[in-house]
Parts: structure tokens; sequence; C-alpha cells
């Protein structure tokens, strides 16, 4: 770590609002107090802070000069398969992100230098064997070392120095069903958690909690009936291959020592059991703990709360893709979870329902859902056969993707993309999958189809995020599946799917600045500050299952757009 | 190619007689008995429509089958390689025969 010369000098001219204690010369160790923190400087866990909020306070760049954005530095990781979906950390000055096949760069934040890179060695005829591979979403940050999941089902930590593996540690035998980890870990108190991929196939869908000093495995949830409660409500023995996992991180909330997170939806995607799901169909019952909130406990792994958003998921509409907002509105401590339907659930800390919200317009999977209870009502539960008058919306995609949002402080509004298209698909009565195995378990024929009588676009809104109320929108003619960010600087940074960069102002939503980063965007966006200067870093590289869609649905440039490169593009005032 | 796909028309009388069976596990000690119970609709349903839109009839992640110029080998190599960051490879999940009933629903796909 280099010592930053005139730190005070340097920081006077950063415009941040809070004081800041001067800085050591050596780094303080990443720790929880300092995650919690947030960091003006620092961007120390996946979605900023536990608050996760994707939100940086720094306002050196801010909506008068945003206009005088330039490139500062580029990297490129190579062997960018699939693109780049990852998100990048900052601690004191240095950024850790990683790029395909969990490949991990440790970059001086000022000039992009390479301090250390590591590439694990991956088990390619395995990665050969999967669909969602070989990405990955990034790091986390703790205790003097970087930890990264692989989509051969282990769990790495490196020192954050040197790059040196400090353990590696196997928690799925990813053989039997070829799934692993693609998301992000999160470091909380001594212990790093990750939970597995595993809707689409017929397993159930564990998250782990690991030891961060040793490796070893603390405890293992499964999401897919991990209680004897939750074995009841899956009817001839369906939770056996019942899907599930956790593959995007949740958050921790400390004043409870507890840890947040969304499952993934089960197995079979689509049911043909009709009205009727608690007593007929693959999988009877409403399926817990899938699609759901879990709150846990950080150092035992027993459940603690639940709310299952979406109770039997007959439509793939995972929990696991949303951020958890830790909000307080009126004195009351709240979570804001988006789920991938399009619906926003407001909970209090004990994930009681306070309120239910729509962010999408082209729903009708459900009617609606209640706002006071979290009801699911007018389900469409499919029998065998089509489905096209009208089509299923949202589409296999979401309403909402995993990409994360951005709530700002200061403007009080949650920035966040909807995805608006439809599908029509042919259910099939598949014959129950009875032992874990290589092939998915999806239920259907399917194909994507524009929303009934209007077309399929994407938009960004800034909303309430406790209400739901709509202050503005931008609209895109392709979903952007790319993170959002805000910041103090009173901006909203957006990197759209083909492949530009937007900047706009928070409060009005007017566009300020653009960019071309050369090929699309799906991974993540954020911002630390150097030497009292002020960076925006943001991976492009398109190449994911969702962004798979784009080329032979929308055309244009998606035609020629590469599925196998990437690069971290890093912007600062000229 | 003319003389498997003579044979796979033979085979697709076996597999008329025997949808709406359950598939096998990954293959192993594969019998002729595994390949009466290979649905290729339901093998579509659960996983390769995933990619390939509509059974296969419509370009979605992946390319449109129904009507594809493709080879015979040329599929069969795609199937058990895979494509790298496009399509997972199934050589271990499906035996020749399998694949030969794939190759027969793929050729004989029609719009719904």
């Amino acid at each position: 770590m280099t010592k930053r010369p005139s730190c005070l000098v340097s920081l006077a001219s950063v415009a941040i609002a809070v004081a800041l204690p001067a800085p050591t010369a050596s780094a303080q160790a990443v720790d929880t107090a300092r995650i919690e923190a947030g960091g003006q400087n620092d961007w120390l866990t996946n979605h900023g802070s536990y608050k996760s909020f994707n939100y940086s306070p720094l306002s050196q760049i801010n909506a008068s000069n945003v206009g005088n954005l330039g490139v500062a530095w580029i990297h490129i990781p190579g062997k960018s398969t699939r693109g780049l979906q990852s998100t990048p950390l900052v601690a004191d000055g240095v950024l850790y992100y990683t790029g395909s096949y969990s490949r991990v760069f440790a970059l001086k934040g000022d000039t992009g230098e390479v301090l250390w890179s590591y590439f694990p060695e991956l088990d390619e005829a395995l990665v050969a064997r999967q669909t969602h591979s070989p990405y990955n979403r990034g790091v986390a940050i703790g205790e003097g070392k970087v930890y990264v999941g692989t989509v051969d089902g282990r769990l790495i930590a490196l020192d954050m120095k040197t790059g040196k593996v400090a353990w590696d540690t196997k928690l799925i035998d990813s053989q039997k069903l070829t799934v692993g980890f693609t998301g992000a870990p999160l470091y909380a108190k001594n212990t790093v958690i990750i939970g597995s991929q595993g809707g689409e196939w017929p397993g159930r869908g564990p998250i782990f909690a690991v030891d961060a000093a040793t490796g070893k495995k603390k405890w293992e949830f499964l999401t897919v009936a991990g209680t004897d409660d939750a074995q009841k409500t899956w009817g001839n023995d369906s939770w056996r291959t019942g899907g599930g996992g956790g593959w995007m991180p949740g958050t921790y909330d400390s004043e409870t020592n507890t840890i947040l997170w969304g499952t993934a939806n089960p197995a079979p995607l689509y049911d043909w059991s009709g009205a009727d799901f608690k007593t007929q169909g693959a999988r009877p019952g409403d399926n817990l703990y899938t699609t759901s909130v879990i709150a846990l406990d950080l150092d035992s792994g027993k459940l603690k709360s639940y709310h299952q958003e979406l109770p039997h998921d007959a439509w793939d509409f995972d929990s696991a893709v949303g951020e958890f907002l830790m909000l307080e509105r009126d004195g009351q401590k709240l979570v804001v979870h988006p789920n991938k339907s399009g619906f926003v659930f407001v909970y209090d800390r004990n994930l009681a329902v306070k309120n239910v919200w729509r962010m999408v317009q082209n729903i009708n999977f459900v009617k609606d859902i209640d706002p006071k209870t979290g009801e699911l009502i007018g389900r469409r539960d499919f029998t065998a056969g089509k489905v096209e008058s009208p089509p299923l919306c949202p589409y296999i995609g979401g309403g909402i993707s995993w990409n994360s949002g951005s709530y700002n402080p200061k403007t009080g509004l949650y920035y966040k993309i909807g995805q608006e298209w439809c599908m029509t698909l042919e259910v099939q009565k598949t014959t129950p999958v009875v032992a874990p195995q290589v092939q998915l378990n999806i239920g259907a024929d399917f194909k994507m189809a524009p929303p009934p009588g209007g077309e399929i676009y994407g938009h960004l809104d800034a909303r309430d995020p406790v209400t739901g109320a709509k202050k503005w929108e931008v609209r895109f003619p392709e979903p952007p599946i790319a993170s959002v960010l805000s910041t103090g600087g009173n901006l909203v940074f957006l990197p759209d799917a083909r492949g530009t960069i937007h900047a706009y102002d928070a409060d009005s939503g007017a566009e300020l600045w653009s960019h071309s980063d050369g090929t699309g965007h799906q991974g993540g966006i954020v911002s630390y500050a150097v030497g009292g200067k002020q960076y925006i870093a943001v991976t492009a590289g398109f190449g994911g299952m969702l962004s798979d869609d784009y080329a032979a649905n929308f055309g244009g440039v998606f035609k020629s757009m590469p599925r196998d490169d990437g690069a971290l593009i890093v912007y600062s005032l000229k | 190619m003319r003389l498997k796909y003579c044979a796979a028309v033979f085979l697709r009388a076996v597999l008329v007689a025997s949808l709406g069976y359950a598939m096998p596990a990954p293959a192993q000690a594969q019998t002729p008995e595994d390949l009466a119970n290979f649905d290729v609709n339901q093998l579509f349903a659960s996983t390769c429509g995933f990619c390939h839109s509509d059974g296969g009839r419509d370009a979605g992640k992946g390319p449109q089958l129904m009507g594809t110029q493709r080879s015979d080998e040329f599929m069969r190599e795609r199937i058990k390689n895979g494509k790298q960051g496009a399509m997972p490879a199934f050589g271990a999940s499906f035996n020749e025969q399998q694949i030969d009933a794939i190759i027969i629903y793929i050729r004989d796909l029609k719009p719904r």
C-alpha cells in the first residue's frame, strides 16, 4: 500500500459533506466495522456497504462538471468468456476485481498498475459442461484477505497484499449437478458467506458460511427444505431435487447478528399443477424456502425469520436477485428488497411485510400482491399445454434482474432498472427428476414475446423506495442489464446494453454525459477516491445468460457484439 | 451421413412407441432399454429449450434448430463438445443412440 503525500491537503479539495479522520500511512484492516461504516473513499463490499445502497458519497464529480469526465485508465483481464459481470471493490487505493474463470486482479486505483493477479485452476472439463459459466460477479474483502468463489464449487481466500492463496475450500461437489458459485461472497464478523446456484438444477441449493481465517466450513443452510417444517411443503419427496440456492450476496445486520439472503426458485421452473398446486403437479406445496428472503443467525446458520415472496413459485422469479436496502423511514427500520418478478417488497427488520409495490408495468403472473400482507392475488398456475394469449409477463429474464439498483440518501430516491418483456410457453408434464443429475429441470419450451399491445423496452426509474412513487423515468429500447450507481455529486450512472455509459442528474433525470465503452455492459459500477481524486470504475463485456437473448431478439449492434471480451474502464475528471 | 440417417429413422420407430417415459440418469451403463425411455420432447422442455427457444423452433439464446442447414456430423460434435462460452458439452450425458434421437427430433421440427 503506497503512502499518499499531503493527504490532508488533497482531501480538503474533495467536496465531501462529512469530515474524514486523517488516514494513516498504512491502511487499517478492512473489518466488519469498516464495511458497516461504508467508507468515503472505498467500496468495501459488493453493494457498497451492509446498507446495500450501491451509492458513493463522493461529490468531486458532480452534476456541474460531469461533462469533463474522461478515461483515466483501462484494464483488460483476458479470457473474458461470457464477458464481465463483476463489481469491483476498492480499499485504501487498491481496486480488486474478477474476470471470467474467477481470475482475480489487484490494481492501483489511480493508475491501473497491476499489483498482483491470481488465476485459479478450474476444472475445465466441468466448466465445459456448465450453462452459467464461467462467470464471476466479484470478491469480498476482510481481515487482510480477498475471497472469491468458483464455478467448480470452491471458495478461495487470497492474501490481500500479495495474492497468495491462504486457503482453498471445496464446498460443493459440482461434478454431479454442475452447479457452483457465480456470485460474490459476503464478509462479516470473521465469516465468509456464499450461496450456490441452484434453481434450474435438481438439488437443494445450499448457502455456506466459512471461517475467514481457516477456510473451514462453519455451517450450511439448505434453501430447499432446510428445516422439518419446510420439508412438509414439498409433496411426493420433491424436496430431494427441489432447486433453490442463493446465488447473489445478501447483507449483514450487525444489530441482530443476522445474515439476510435471497433464495432462488424451485425446480422444475414451470409446473403443470394448475390451480391446485398444493396437492398436484411436480412439487406440490409452497416449496420452502425457495423464492424467499431469509434471516439466518450469522454464528449458527439457524433460521430466525423468513418471508416467502412467491409461494410455489411457478415462474422462475427468484428472490436471489435483489439487494437488501437497509433504510429508515419515520423512525422505522425497514428492509427494501426487489424480487425478480418486478415487485419490490418492503419489510421491517424481522421480515414482516410493510408494503409491496410494482417496479414494472407488464406483470400478469398474478393480478396483484396484497401490499399489506404480501399475499398473491389471482395467480396464473398453468397446466400442461400452451400459454400464448395473453403471454406470461414478465419474461423468464424477469421484471428485475440481479444487477443492483442504487439508493441515494441525499435525494431519498431508489434508482432501479425495470424490464418490460413477456413470453409464450408450452408447459410439459415432465416426469419427476428423482436424483441429482446433470440435466436442467425447466419444465417448458418457451420464447420471448412482446408485452400485449406493446413493445419490449427497459427503463431506469427514480422511485421512492418505500412507497414506489415514481419521480422520473428514462426508457431504453432494450433493457439495460448492468448495475446502477448514484453518488453524492447528484449523479446517477447507468451503463446500458449497447455499450454506452450514461450520467443523469439524480434529481431530474436529465442526461448530462455519456460515453461509449465499446461493448455492452452486464456488470457492476462503483466510485472511489485515491489521493484526493474521484474515479468511476465500470466493467464492460457482454455475453452472460440474460444477454444471450439480445442478438436474436433485438439484432442491431448485438449481432456483432463479442461474447468473449471485456474490460474494466475507469473514469475521472480531465 | 445418409447411412446414419437411415439407421436413425429405424430408431425413430422405437422412440415413437415409447414417448412419455422418464429420462435416464447420466450415461453410465447405457442399454437399448435406456433409449426406449428417452423422450427428446421432454429433454427440450427440461434442458435444451432453455436456450433453443420454443423447443428448437426459434432463435433465442441459441440458434434456431428447425430447418437447420448443419450436417448431422456438425450437430453430433456440437452436442458432445459444446461451444466454449455458448453451449455446454453434453458428451457425458448422452450415448450415440440418444444423440441420434436428438438429431431426428431436430430434423423433424415443424412450426407449431
